[in-house]
């Protein structure tokens, strides 16, 4: 209950920053960070983090991986979609609610953003949605599905669903390319065309469904299941209706 | 006497009308028929017509199923086609859908989307005409096995099945060209894929994908061309065929089930006049009812989301109407092998891309014939089989839709795998077993099913077996003898006893 | 009795009928007014259902209730002809066919007058389509063709970080579809991860980077769908998401899973003096899915 009125908060919070922003969207907690803040967030990593990524964010083979360059996009991202930390390391991470509240996490991104040279947290401006569409379908579509609906990799793997990405999430996933996602610097995907891409994504939250229920916008196969099992199920009714006596 | 006036003046002509009072419509009404018969003759059809008897199971409707689809499809197709601009030319997007505001697309994808956003009752139409096309190919394939199941393509109605079979493929081709044209990103897919599989032909493929999409993917006029042929030539191939499927059937007559009163040189049912146009008519309303339906309240196929076609682009989850689904499948779960003899190269495609519906097309329409040949049945049958008493066709018929069913499961792997948490690679290597041993175990099965219920062992729920009750003096029913199943119903011989007795309650009434 | 129960039970059914029809009215004026108001589309779809589904009912009820049911017997003619008919048809068919069929010169004449029309329509059939020749095989890269993205900016080394993935043209061939179609390339950071270097290509990837053909070899998808690093899975996939081909981009890409019986064709790259990056030369087989003669 807690952890989902956090999870709420968080998303509150971060919409607000999505949003409310127009040119710098969130500050980075960067290398400048209070130093009472990285004591908090070193302190949470050694509990929370160090069994996997090591004491001091070198990562562990077979464990995790080294964290000195995940910088505070990669902390941020990972803490505050709720995937990590991870119960099994085999496992895939994947949205959940968060475990730590927006205090810890932000002590949690300073210290690991202190590891190295990662990147910080996006900023970017206002984005255009039909810019965003075009390069959306072709940098995007493929893996999370023209309509954000995610989809499958091999071996059970998934590629996730966009319906909850915040415009800050998406910043930060792009950039740092979290878990089987490529990246995109800055040169294939300007902070324009980011911005651009992230405003499509919060469009695909509520897309226009003109046509009426969006049948979880996956195409042919549920729209064949609808005909079939609907459309022509209710005709077959009918027929029975009509062709038995009275 | 000339026939104008006779026209004028019928009191005064040697065939009076006896309906006096209503003198005024009866005259309007009796007027034209002899009008049109004057000049053509027709009345003996005509009569025949109004007193046409369709029989009496609701299963003989799934054909009209069809056609009432078909109907639909013409109306609401011809609508699209006043706002549709099959061109390939690019233009930049300026209408009310912002999130393609300033985007270029070819012209058709452009006249799509002002179909959905700008043309009134647009929207409607357009997924009014898709979900109809779902609707046609399934009506058919019931349709298909009713007449399947029940032995309707025997002799003398082979031609009709062969038409039938015809129908099913230019549906298929219909809606896959339909389905190419609105040059969305799921569209340019699809014909990707064709082009490929087109190529895939051994030696004939380069130029035959050449002269169908006029040079290389994706090639200018591939949409012109499709235009044509979605709209003008397979309609009129397939109108042309229905209308051919009907006048036979309407020569040969319904078939029928066997039962009470029932013989090969009757037909038990419903006039055409009044009662069965009636309910017919009101099957096309209700056929056009759920089409709307679905039009209004599902959405489907919504190019807007997915963007006009780049050949650089894909989405992850693209698959093609279900009616296309089970060859999507096969090409999913096929072993990539390729066959390089000297030095020609069979592609992985060929197999079950052109292949598999090779066979699946021409063993249905053989059919007839090969039962034929097998059974040594070479009689006209009007009266139906219960599919039970045919325990192999029966049973090969349901094996041959549990091997299509997992084709059709294969083209969905990917959402399964995202819907159930599973892994794709799982979900193929399941279904590559799945498709030898399924349909086997289906066999078996079914042909035990439907040998046991034929044989009675197992009483299905209203079709009890053949008893004959009859009264004792006191007018008690009673059950006077029960006929033993005939051994026929267990022989794989099915053909030997072309027509069966009836197996039903005879009631004799009183002490005879 | 039984006549004033049947007249009750007709009266009703009446009713249930006009009650369907009156709705079905009630419903199509509904309609038209959402059209006059200027349209939604649920609203129409929905007005359309009701008017349509209660005229239907309507007409039901009435063919079931209202309208003569009992069952009727009609006989089967036999369709085949009289025996005398057939026979006449031979004879007719002989009257005629005999003395046209005597002229054997002629019929031949004939045939082969149909046949040449036919040799002639080939060059008109032939003109939808230009002659395939070499156009499967080849694409748009030559030798120090620079890699651009769809706008046409040059790619640099360093613009692609680790596991960073972009696709890419050859460049001056603009928006042209066909250039598009098979010419597009996926270029790949793969950073240190090792590779197992196929014989003769040791020299075709820079700093990491290695551009493989994005048309799927099975049916010519772009295979756009990269699984990424990954930690302890298989990664470095390439997968068709059409039909799940997998391509293992660290070993040539070569099929892993799925259809697609070859790799993806690599594309040779090199570095221009002026530090963009450019291909080598063509691929060094035909990109896309198989046609008979493509070796």
């Amino acid at each position: 209950m807690r952890g989902a009125a956090a999870g709420l908060l968080l998303v509150a919070v971060a919409l607000a920053v999505g949003f409310g922003s127009s040119f710098r969207a969130t500050a980075a907690p960067a290398q400048t960070a209070d130093p009472a803040a990285l004591a908090g967030g070193r302190a949470l990593f050694v509990t929370g983090c160090s069994t996997c990524h090591g004491g001091d964010g070198r990562g562990i083979a077979k464990r995790g991986p080294s964290l000195l360059d995940s910088g505070a996009a990669g902390a941020d991202f990972y803490l505050r979609t709720g995937r990590m930390p991870l119960a099994n390391p085999d496992q895939q991470p994947l949205r959940g609610p968060a475990a730590y509240n927006g205090r810890e996490i932000g002590e949690l991104v300073a210290y690991v953003a202190s590891l190295g040279q990662g990147p910080p947290i996006p900023t970017v401006g206002p984005g255009n949605l039909s810019a965003g569409n075009s390069e959306f379908q072709l940098n995007c579509g493929a893996c999370h599905s023209v309509v954000g609906a995610g989809g499958a990799l091999s071996y059970g793997d998934v590629v996730p669903s966009l319906q909850r990405a915040t415009r800050t999430d998406v910043l930060e996933a792009v950039r740092v390319g979290p878990g089987n996602m490529p990246r995109f610097s800055a040169e294939v995907l300007t902070p324009q065309q980011l911005a651009d891409v992230a405003t499509y994504v919060q469009y695909l939250h509520h897309p226009e469904d003109r046509g009426g229920f969006g049948l979880g916008h996956l195409g042919p196969i549920p729209e064949g299941f609808v005909g079939l099992v609907l459309g022509l199920g209710a005709l077959l009714l009918c027929v029975r209706l009509v062709g038995t006596r009275a | 006497m000339n026939g104008s006036g006779r026209d004028r003046r019928p009191e005064v002509g040697p065939t009076v009308e006896e309906d006096g009072p209503s003198r005024r419509r009866g005259g309007v009404i009796s007027r034209a028929p002899r009008w049109v018969d004057d000049r053509l003759g027709m009345s003996k059809f005509a009569e025949s017509a109004l007193d046409k008897v369709f029989p009496d199971h609701w299963s003989f409707m799934f054909g009209e199923l069809a056609f009432y689809a078909f109907l639909l499809l013409l109306g609401t197709g011809v609508y699209l086609t006043f706002f549709f601009a099959p061109s390939e030319r690019a233009v930049v997007y300026h209408g009310t859908y912002v999130p393609l505001r300033g985007v270029q697309m070819s012209e058709a994808y452009k006249s799509v989307i002002e179909i959905s956003f700008k043309v009134k009752a647009g929207m409607v139409m357009r997924q009014m005409h898709h979900w109809a096309a779902l609707i046609f190919l399934g009506a058919i394939v019931v349709h298909l096995c009713r007449v399947f199941f029940t032995g309707a393509f025997r002799r003398p109605r082979e031609i009709n099945w062969v038409i039938g079979v015809s129908l099913l493929v230019l549906g298929i081709v219909n809606g896959f060209a339909g389905y190419s044209l609105p040059d969305d990103l799921l569209s340019g897919t699809g014909l990707r894929i064709a082009n490929a599989i087109i190529l895939s032909i051994p030696f004939l493929g380069p130029w035959l994908g050449s002269l169908l999409f006029g040079g290389e993917f994706p090639a200018a006029s591939i949409l012109s061309r499709l235009y044509i042929i979605h709209v003008l030539l397979v309609p009129a191939a397939i109108a042309a065929l229905l209308t051919a499927h009907l006048a036979i059937l309407w020569r040969q007559k319904h078939t029928d089930f066997p039962g009470r009163d029932k013989s090969e040189d009757t037909i038990t049912g419903s006039r055409m006049w009044p009662t069965y146009g009636m309910k017919s008519t009101g099957l096309l309303f209700a056929v056009s009812a759920f089409t709307a339906l679905l039009g209004g309240l599902a959405q489907i196929n919504p190019i807007w989301l997915y963007g006009p076609y780049k050949p650089a682009a894909v989405s992850a989850g693209s698959q093609p109407d279900w009616y296309m689904g089970w060859l999507d499948g096969a090409l999913r779960m096929f072993p990539n092998v390729e066959i390089r003899v000297f030095h020609v190269t069979i592609s992985n495609l060929f197999f079950p891309a052109v292949v598999l519906p090779g066979i699946t097309f021409t063993m249905l329409a053989v059919w007839p014939w090969l039962e034929a040949r097998l059974t040594h049945d070479h009689e006209p049958h009007n009266l139906l089989d219960r599919p039970r008493d045919r325990p192999v066709r029966s049973a090969l018929g349901s094996a041959t839709l549990a091997f299509y069913s997992i084709l059709l499961l294969g083209s969905a792997t990917d959402i399964l795998a995202t819907t159930f948490h599973l892994s794709f690679n799982t979900i193929i290597r399941m279904l590559q077993v799945a498709i030898f041993t399924v349909p086997v175990i289906v066999f078996l099965v079914v042909r035990r099913i439907c040998r046991d219920l034929s044989a009675g062992r197992v009483r299905p729920i209203r079709q009890p077996g053949s008893a004959v009750i009859g009264r004792d003096a006191e007018g008690r029913m009673v059950v006077e003898h029960v006929d033993e199943p005939d051994s026929l119903a267990d022989d794989d011989n099915v053909g030997a006893d072309p027509v069966r007795p009836n197996k039903d309650i005879r009631i004799r009434t009183g002490g005879d | 009795m039984s006549g004033t129960q049947g007249r009750s039970d007709e009266a009703r059914a009446e009713r249930r009928v006009a009650i369907c029809l009156g709705l079905s009215i009630v419903a199509a004026l509904g309609l038209t007014v959402v059209y006059m108001l200027g349209g939604q589309p649920q609203a129409e779809g929905g007005l359309l259902f009701l008017a349509l589904g209660f005229l239907a009912l309507g007409l039901i009820l009435w063919g079931k209730e209202l309208l003569p049911n009992a069952p009727v017997t009609a006989s089967r003619t036999p369709h085949e002809s009289s025996t005398g008919a057939r026979e006449g048809v031979g004879e007719a068919f002989a009257r005629g066919g005999d003395r046209m069929f005597r002229r054997t010169f002629l019929v031949k004449m004939a045939a082969l007058a149909g046949g040449s029309l036919g040799l002639a329509a080939i060059f008109p059939i032939a003109s939808l389509g230009p002659s395939p020749g070499h156009a499967l095989k080849r694409t748009s890269w030559a030798r120090g063709r620079r890699l651009v993205q769809l706008d046409g900016t040059p790619v640099r080394p360093s613009d692609l970080g680790v596991d960073n993935i972009l696709t890419v043209f050859p460049e001056g061939t603009g928006d042209d579809p066909q250039t598009q179609a098979d010419s597009q390339v996926v270029l790949i950071n793969i950073g240190s991860a090792r590779q197992v270097v196929r014989k003769g290509r040791a020299t075709w990837s820079v700093d990491g980077l290695v551009a493989y053909s994005k048309i799927c070899t099975h049916a010519g998808c772009p295979v756009g769908l990269y699984k990424a690093d990954g930690n302890t899975r298989p990664s470095h996939e390439l997968l068709c998401p059409c039909h799940q081909s997998t391509f293992d981009v660290l070993d040539g890409c070569r099929p892993v899973f799925g259809p697609a019986a070859r790799s993806l064709p690599q594309l040779p790259l090199a570095l221009s003096p002026d530090g963009y990056l450019v291909a080598q030369s063509d691929f060094t087989e035909p990109v896309g899915p198989s046609f008979w003669n493509r070796t």
